[in-house]
């Protein structure tokens, strides 16, 4: 194989992931939290195909095409409540939305 | 048929006591009592039955082994619920079920009235039930598990009148003092089970030579033996319970306190007899506590003023001679003096039952005086009784205590000083028991008789207290012809198979020089009693302060044993659990509110927390996997 | 290193920084616009990367219907809902902050410390693959046999995500008509 070895690709996948983590973690707008989950899921796409090409087998791209259409499902219901939250004028603030607590 | 006599003499007393309890305010009063009372006659036909099918049996054939199911079986050691019946049992058996159901049928006149007549009727049945298993027994798991029953019988009974706090008290003392003697018993048994591998009586005793070269180990288990029998028969040391134990229902200090209970500490050493005989040392100083007892507490009787506590000093020093015959190896003495002493002084405490009853529950000799007139034929009985205790003869106790004196006086150096106690103790007896007669029955009326008894009617008791009395009586005079020195000795004979007396026998000339001087010695004390109770011409010395205190025994035990442990509680109490255990039960409740309210703070309500804490939650666990791959 | 290897190197860490500074946008960036964006930039980035791991029809998919569909969708709600709205950049409790960086790095720590232990024997080479490795044929045969279920089951997923959509957007009749009733 060309190239670096798997293990850049991983390195890789996995710092984009741990970026998304914390981006998640730390950002009060759930609009760019639903982007770093993306993020999250695509480095953990990137890390499958990274697998599927060490050994040769088509699985890891199979399991990557499904993480991708789930998250494309998991953004339309975030997304949609995002506008109707907007739609309410509700602050898309969500530190505000603690109603879990009560 | 010996088989079936002996279950059905075992258990038809706890099938009273299970109807009756069972029974509750259903079963009508006078029903409790005739239940009681019948199933110890039936249990006294069957040990009769069973008596006469023994004697079938040639000599040394008497031995008979019966069954239930087996109780603990491991590979290296078993027990059964066994039961034995041969000479010994069989003597026990008879006395326990034949004075207990003249006693149980006194009850039912006795107690009539009373409020809680049913559980005392159900607490006397059991009674019966847990002395014949004690008697019964084959092994000496099952003669523990009697003699804590029994123990706890007594406990129920003495504190049968549950509002007055002195029987309380008075239960309380006897079951502790007795939890001190089934220690030590079952401590000797834990030692038998290492060292024997059984706790069967045959089993035991035919290895009981072997045992015995370990000398420290057979001393050991005779002393944990003794300890028991000296707790449950009250001799000094653990003597002080039987006469606060007073505290219960005349008739039960008759059954328990006086004929049967307290004679099991006899029972278990004569029974006991070849492990004691490998322990000499242990032996003997059973013989010499049971002198030392029959002294002491007879002097003490001296100074008694319940009537009740003179007679419950008697039994202690009675108690004491058998323990003085078991200990010099005459084991026949010894259970020819219990079961005289059975009849004897089960008709002392029912005669002077009646004379309580009649006064409305007095107790106090000193406001008692010519009942004589008033109640001739109680004052009859009465008197029999006391001269069979004294050993006048014909009476029933004169045969018995006679055997025991003579054979002491004919063992060697310890057997003379032995005989001196004993000589001295008959002297002590016919003072005290004639003083009680004299302060009773003799000389004016006093004023709580003339206020009691309706004038001019004789009034004795009702007819189911008296025929026992009656009863009694009777046995008192006859009941020592069993056995005539010299004469004729079947009783000894009949015991001989299963405890051989090793006691050196007297010879016939100096049993009857002996029996003459046991004649003289009580006529003498008699008349002393009478010069100084009955014409009340000499004024009474005044008792000896340490006599009144019962020789310092109660105040040595307080200061020894109660005050230190009801010290140490407090401190305990104080330093340990008030701040350990009370405080860290406030502890508990306190900090799993602050832990609450933590864990409280961690449901923050926002998603982004809970996002950190799973991530935080990953880390460390692939942390984990990693460090421990 | 032949020409062909050094060409695959450049490429490779273009590839990489566009990847990490996107991904670094995406999550820093105060404006929603433009962390949009960014991520549109990290998912290209990405595709590169598959082509490189022979993944081609991923990589297509990836940029026809990831970046091309989900995120012009982003985009469309970004610029409905608006993107100078007032919104704290972070907060919550102090620790939460800190504690979120932390956790993120060791997450990222032990990631690479089990990839470069892995890297002693397991990563070192990879296996041979076929001419036709990562082209829409193997793909498709390997979804239609080995997992069907997974095939069938996504699309009950997005059927399930299409009808919440619609839920979830659908408005009141009062609330639009204003009280015809």
């Amino acid at each position: 194989m060309l190239g670096p070895a798997i293990a850049w690709y991983l390195v890789v996948g996995s710092a984009i992931f741990a970026i998304g983590a914390a981006g998640v973690m730390l950002r009060r707008n759930p609009l760019i939290m639903l982007l770093s989950l993306e993020l999250m899921l695509n480095g953990a796409n990137l890390v499958l195909i990274a697998f599927a090409r060490r050994h040769g087998s088509l699985d890891g791209q199979v399991f990557a095409l499904a993480v991708m259409a789930v998250a494309a499902a998991e953004v339309v219901v975030g997304l949609g409540l995002v506008v109707a939250m907007a739609r309410r004028k509700i602050e898309i603030d969500v530190d505000l939305l603690s109603r879990l607590r009560k | 048929m010996i088989a079936v006599g002996a279950w059905v003499c075992l258990l038809a007393p706890l099938g009273a006591a299970l109807a009756i309890a069972l029974g509750g305010n259903r079963l009508p009063r006078r029903a409790a009592g005739y239940l009681a009372t019948g199933s110890t006659v039936l249990s006294f036909a069957a040990a009769v039955t069973a008596l006469i099918a023994t004697l079938g049996h040639s000599a040394s054939q008497r031995q008979t082994v019966t069954t239930a199911f087996g109780l603990i079986e491991t590979h290296a050691f078993r027990i059964n619920l066994n039961l034995l019946v041969d000479p010994l049992a069989l003597v026990m058996m008879l006395v326990i079920s034949g004075v207990g159901s003249l006693i149980v049928a006194y009850s039912i006149g006795y107690m009539k009235g009373e409020s809680e007549e049913r559980r005392y009727f159900a607490y006397i049945a059991f009674f019966a039930f847990s002395m014949l298993l004690l008697v019964e027994a084959a092994n000496f798991f099952v003669l523990l598990v009697g003699w804590g029953l029994v123990g706890l019988s007594s406990y129920l009974l003495i504190g049968f009148w549950q509002e007055r706090p002195s029987a309380i008290a008075a239960a309380k003392k006897a079951f502790i003092i007795n939890a001190v003697g089934d220690a030590a018993m079952a401590l000797a048994l834990f030692l038998l089970i290492q060292h024997a591998h059984t706790l069967d009586f045959g089993g035991v005793f035919g290895q009981a030579a072997v045992l015995g070269e370990n000398a420290w180990l057979i001393n050991l288990v005779a002393a944990g033996l003794l300890v028991g029998a000296l707790a449950k028969s009250a001799q000094i040391p653990l003597h002080t319970w039987l006469p606060d134990a007073m505290e219960g229902p005349t008739p039960v200090s008759a059954l328990i306190h006086a004929a049967t209970m307290v004679t099991a500490g006899v029972y278990l050493i004569v029974r006991a007899h070849p492990l004691f005989e490998q322990a000499p040392h242990v032996q003997q100083t059973a013989a010499g506590l049971g002198a030392a007892t029959l002294l002491a507490t007879g002097a003490i009787a001296l100074v008694q003023t319940d009537i009740k506590r003179v007679i419950a000093y008697s039994t202690m020093s009675q108690i004491g001679y058998m323990f003085l015959a078991a200990g010099i190896g005459a084991y026949g003495a010894a259970m020819f003096h219990l079961v005289t002493h059975a009849f004897f002084k089960a008709l002392l405490f029912l005669a002077a039952g009646v004379v309580i009853h009649a006064l409305g529950g007095e107790q106090d000799m000193r406001k008692m005086g010519g009942l004589r007139r008033r109640m001739p034929r109680t004052y009859v009985a009465m008197l029999i009784g006391t001269g069979a205790l004294v050993g006048l003869p014909p009476l029933a106790g004169f045969f018995s205590k006679d055997a025991i004196l003579a054979t002491a006086v004919s063992n060697g150096v310890y057997g003379k000083v032995l005989f001196a106690a004993a000589i001295a103790g008959v002297l002590l007896t016919a003072l005290y028991s004639f003083r009680l007669l004299f302060l009773v029955f003799s000389g004016e009326e006093s004023e709580l008789v003339k206020k009691s008894l309706p004038k001019r009617k004789r009034a004795e008791g009702p007819r189911w207290m008296t025929a026992p009395v009656a009863v009694l009586t009777l046995l008192a005079i006859g009941g020592g012809w069993m056995q005539v020195a010299g004469l004729w000795h079947p009783f000894s004979s009949f015991l001989e198979g299963v405890a051989p007396s090793f006691a050196a026998e007297p010879s016939v000339s100096r049993e009857w020089l002996l029996s003459a001087v046991s004649l003289v010695v009580p006529l003498g004390g008699i008349w002393i009693a009478w010069a100084i109770y009955s014409a009340r011409t000499q004024q009474a010395p005044r008792a000896p302060r340490a006599l009144v205190e019962k020789l310092y025994f109660d105040r040595a035990y307080d200061l020894l044993f109660y005050r230190p442990a009801v010290s140490l509680a407090h401190r305990l109490g104080s330093w340990f659990e008030q701040p350990v255990i009370e405080r860290s039960g406030e502890e508990i409740g306190t900090s799993t509110l602050l832990g609450g309210r933590f864990a409280a703070a961690i449901q923050s309500g926002l998603a982004r927390t809970y996002v950190l804490l799973v991530a935080a939650g990953v880390s460390i666990l692939v942390l984990l996997f990693l460090v421990l791959r | 290193m032949s020409a062909g290897n050094i060409l695959v190197w450049i490429v490779w860490f273009a590839a990489a920084a566009g990847c990490i500074g996107s991904a670094l946008a995406v999550v820093a960036l105060r404006n929603a616009l433009f962390s949009a964006l960014a991520l549109i930039g990290n998912l290209v980035s990405l595709a590169v990367f598959y082509l490189l791991l022979s993944a081609e029809f991923v990589a297509a998919a990836q940029v026809l219907i990831y970046a091309g569909a989900v995120m012009v969708m982003f985009l469309f709600v970004i610029a409905y809902v608006g993107w100078n709205l007032d919104i704290a950049w972070t907060g919550g409790p102090s620790w939460q902050t800190l504690g979120g960086v932390v956790a993120a790095a060791a997450l990222l720590a032990e990631l690479v410390v089990v990839i470069v232990l892995g890297a002693a024997n397991d990563l070192k080479h990879s296996n041979k693959i076929a001419v036709n490795f990562g082209d829409p044929a193997s793909i498709g045969r390997v979804f239609l046999s080995n997992h069907l279920l997974a095939f069938e089951v996504i699309s009950i997923v997005l059927l399930v995500a299409a009808i919440g959509g619609v839920i979830l957007g659908a408005q009141r009749r009062r609330e639009r008509t204003g009280g015809i009733r």
